[in-house]
This record gives structure tokens, C-alpha cells and sequence, in this order.
């Protein structure tokens, strides 16, 4: 493929979205994914397994076998296991970095195990860590799509000292997962009208606002000390306001959910893309996202050749629990299908074209 | 975060000399009890001695010691966990009950190798079940 070949994303989502009607019981496992498949939010599906999986990573060969044919009947095409990099799991120490390739080791197994051809993993993994999965990673056909979450983004040294690793290993199976929480345009409105029914006064949450355009003028932190930094001065904007019990709140979403990187940052690590996220926090009166740029991000993507999944990610649920996560997840998938057509192109929502898409995508030789 | 399910509702229960609520877990993916921090149980404004408090998932009941050092029990985000503590209180009568509950997100790492932790509160009132 050449860069001036316009790509068709594939459009799906992760159960993550749904995570209130998981908990509540409205919905267990297979019932969520038999509601994806019925309501067309689909093909792509994307599962979190510590979430869905009770005993994960151990999974047993009649439940993979079900999981998998249940997943074929519906029409859906498995995309990627978000796993986890737990690294802090002992109350006393971190896991040291062979410890922690043991403790992937066992997660990339399930994904193979459960038809995924690609794991989703985190950033406490070093570029080290990432050579050695490489290998593994490739004996069981799994992509390690290591995600690029806010407060990181792709620019950041953590990010470019890992690409740079992939391309000296050269690896197809070595990427990214671009998460676009790190490409935000707003401190998100659902989450500012939470803290109103929290009792936040309109100063507070202007005060909120206005500290957080600050920070996306100046672009994002360069580094985990100015990181820290910044979710400090929540914390101060809430205490000065008599609210402290909100400033940690306010310091998580303002830094960790909605970074604030420009969407050609992306342009960083572009050919080592895998999987992409696409982080959103809720769907305004007009149908659009007010706070995440849905249209210009599907656009990049296109244009630059991206024929992978782009996982709806809704995570306005921590915070709204007075709108229906189904019905803003139409109506995202909705603005994903109306840009990708506006640059020129479209959205795989065919569950066939979607597993060669896919298959075609992660066999790509990595060319910049 | 879900922290308005913490406490389910209608699951207080006495025996005379101690109570229990049925909790869940205010995050969405499972947590080993290494990540399960302190809890508070809070009935009436009167607060469990914190060594009297106990915690009961997937059929085994721990002490808050043994669960922070224990990464093979899971807590599963669909399940309801029991915690206890004594506390003599009215049974047939309601109460209003309040939990605080600390956990650990093992895969956030906050500046010096600290690992993120969450803590979560949460009040209801409801009647209280003799055992």
C-alpha cells in the first residue's frame, strides 16, 4: 500500500463502553455481545479480559471453543484483548521487568486462545520488555499493540523511545494502540455537568475550564513531573473552592482522560498503528462530540492509508449515569461513518471485509 | 468510577454482636485482593473496630492483612463481596449504613513507583436483617 491510498477503518467496539450495564447485570457476556451484533455496532469487537473473563487469563478450552463460535454465529470479527500490565499488583513493590513479561506471557495465551489477533498492552512495559514478547508474540500470532493513552501521547519520549525500539527490532508484530483521549479539543461537558449535580458552582467549574484550555494551548506535559504538575493544580483549583473532595477527580479526568495533544501528533507513530481507540466521553444535541475531534482523527486516519479497527470507547459512563451508553455509541459510530465518507472513503461495517481488512492490516510490513 | 453501587441495597444483616452488607466493586475490571485496601464500615455514625472488619469473596472469608498480600483471589466485577465488623444494632429496624472502600489500580503508576489508588464512599439506608 502507498500513503496516498485512502484507508477504510473498520468499525466496532469494546465492551469497556458498556461497562455500567455489565456491572448492574442488566447484561452478562454473551448477552452484550449478542446485543453488538443486533444493534450493528459491529463488526469489530474488542474485550477487556479481566472484565469479562472470570479467571482470567485462565481460560478453558470448552469456554474458548463456545466463546468462539458464539463470536462466528453473530457476525462479529474479533479485533483485540485489552490486557493489563499490572505491574503494581504486589501492595509492596512493583513487578520487576521479568515478572512482568511472564505476567503478559500468560494474557497473550488467553488472546490466542480466544481468537484475538491482537492484545492491547500498557506502558509500564519498557522497549526492552517489548523486544523480548516479540518472539512470543509471534509463536502465538498475537500483535501487541502497546496503547498510547493521556497522559502519554505519541510524541512523548516514553512513546518515541518505544518506536524506536520497534524499528531497530523490526517486528510486525510490535505497534501501538492510539488511544484518542490523548488528542483531546475540551475538558468534556457530560463530565462538567456531573460536577454541577455534584453541587459544583458555575465559578469552580469555569475556574475547570479555563485551567484546562490553559494547558491544551501550552500542548501536552513533556514529562511525568510536569504531568504531575498539572493533576496537582486540579487538586489546588478544587481545595481553593472549599471542594476538595472533588480535586482528584478533576485531576484524574483533566490529565489522564482528556489529554490535550494536537491530532497530527499522531503522525509520530503513524505506520506502527495497529489498533486504534476511539476514546469518547458523550454526543451533543447537534449528534456531534463536543470535546473529542471524532471527524478530524477518522480523517487522519484515512487519509494516511489506516485500514485497522477503530474501537468505539465510550468512557462517559464513569460520570453519566443519566443517558443510555447503547443509543451515544450509535450516535458516535454514526460521526465515524459520515467523516470517513466526507474524506472521500467509508467505514467496513461488513463482518467478511472486516477479517481480511484486518488480517491484511497486521501482515503490513512496517514502511516509513 | 461506580461509586453509587457500592452498597447494595437490602443485604445488612446482624446477628446481634456483628453486622454485614453485601458491596461491589466501584471499578470495572477484576481486582485481586492485593488491590483491595482499608475499608470502613460506618452504621448509624458508629464506625467497626477496623480488626473486627472482615471480607468474604468467592467462599472464603479474609482479614484485610492476609487480602494484601493475596494476588490468586479475584474480585470479579459482577460479584457482590461481603464485608463485617462488629457492631451490635437493632435487627428488623432501618439503618443507614456508610462504606468506604480503598482500591488499588495495580497497572497506574503515579510518580515514585506509587500505585494509584481510589477511595470510594458510599451511604444507604435500609433495614436490617437478623441472621
Amino acid at each position: 500500500m502507498t500513503a496516498s491510498e485512502l484507508g477504510t477503518p473498520i468499525q466496532g467496539v469494546t465492551l469497556y463502553s458498556f461497562t455500567r450495564a455489565f456491572h448492574g447485570r442488566e447484561y452478562d457476556l454473551e448477552g452484550l455481545i449478542r446485543k453488538v451484533a443486533a444493534e450493528g455496532y459491529g463488526p469489530g469487537l474488542e474485550i477487556i479480559g479481566f472484565s469479562s473473563f472470570r479467571g482470567f487469563p485462565a481460560i478453558d478450552d470448552r469456554f474458548a471453543g463456545e466463546f468462539r463460535d458464539l463470536v462466528e454465529e453473530q457476525g462479529l470479527v474479533t479485533t483485540s484483548l485489552a490486557i493489563n500490565a499490572d505491574i503494581g499488583i504486589h501492595r509492596d513493590r512493583l513487578l520487576d521487568q521479568d515478572e512482568l513479561v511472564a505476567y503478559m506471557t500468560r494474557q497473550i495465551e488467553a488472546a490466542a486462545k480466544l481468537g484475538f489477533p491482537i492484545a492491547r498492552v500498557q506502558i509500564s512495559i519498557t522497549p526492552d520488555s517489548m523486544e523480548r514478547l516479540a518472539p512470543i508474540a509471534e509463536k502465538h500470532g498475537v500483535t501487541l499493540a502497546l496503547e498510547v493513552h493521556a497522559d502519554q501521547y505519541a510524541s512523548h519520549p516514553r512513546i518515541l523511545a518505544l518506536r524506536d525500539r520497534y524499528e531497530k527490532v523490526g517486528s510486525p508484530y510490535l505497534g501501538f494502540t492510539a488511544d484518542w483521549g490523548a488528542t483531546v479539543s475540551g475538558f468534556a461537558p457530560s463530565a462538567l455537568e456531573a460536577y454541577r449535580r455534584r453541587g459544583a458552582s458555575e465559578e469552580l467549574l469555569a475556574k475547570v475550564v479555563e485551567l484546562w484550555d490553559r494547558y491544551y494551548e501550552q500542548g501536552p506535559p513533556a514529562d511525568q513531573a510536569e504531568h504531575g504538575q498539572r493533576f496537582g493544580s486540579f487538586i489546588g483549583l478544587a481545595a481553593q473552592h472549599g471542594r476538595s473532595d472533588l480535586g482528584i477527580d478533576f485531576g484524574i479526568n483533566g490529565t489522564g482522560l482528556f489529554g490535550p495533544a494536537r491530532v497530527d501528533d499522531w503522525l509520530e507513530i503513524m505506520p506502527w498503528i495497529r489498533h486504534v481507540h476511539g476514546k469518547f466521553f458523550g454526543i451533543d444535541e447537534n449528534g456531534e462530540e463536543p470535546s473529542v475531534p471524532v471527524r478530524d482523527l477518522i480523517r487522519l486516519l484515512v487519509e494516511n492509508g489506516y485500514s485497522g479497527a477503530v474501537s468505539s470507547e465510550y468512557e462517559g459512563w464513569h460520570w453519566n449515569n443519566w443517558q443510555d451508553a447503547f443509543e451515544i455509541v450509535r450516535a458516535e459510530q454514526a460521526v465515524q461513518r459520515s467523516a470517513a465518507e466526507n474524506a472521500g472513503s467509508r467505514m467496513i461495517t461488513d463482518a467478511a471485509e472486516a477479517r481480511s481488512a484486518l488480517a491484511a492490516h497486521l501482515a503490513q510490513p512496517v514502511t516509513r | 468510577m461506580i461509586s453509587d453501587r457500592i452498597i447494595e441495597q437490602g443485604t445488612l444483616t446482624t446477628d446481634g454482636s456483628r453486622a454485614s452488607v453485601e458491596v461491589r466493586l466501584p471499578w470495572y475490571r477484576a481486582l485481586p485482593g492485593s488491590c483491595i485496601g482499608q475499608a470502613q464500615l460506618t452504621i448509624d455514625g458508629v464506625e467497626a473496630p477496623v480488626d473486627s472488619l472482615r471480607w468474604r469473596m468467592n467462599g472464603r472469608e479474609f482479614t484485610f492483612a492476609e487480602l494484601s498480600s493475596n494476588t490468586e483471589e479475584w474480585w470479579f466485577p459482577t460479584d457482590s463481596a461481603v464485608l463485617s465488623g462488629d457492631l451490635a444494632i437493632d435487627g428488623d429496624a432501618e439503618h443507614e449504613v456508610r462504606v468506604d472502600l480503598t482500591v488499588y489500580i495495580p497497572y497506574i503508576i503515579i510518580g515514585d513507583g506509587e500505585t494509584l489508588h481510589i477511595e470510594e464512599n458510599s451511604t444507604k439506608t435500609m433495614k436490617a436483617v437478623a441472621a
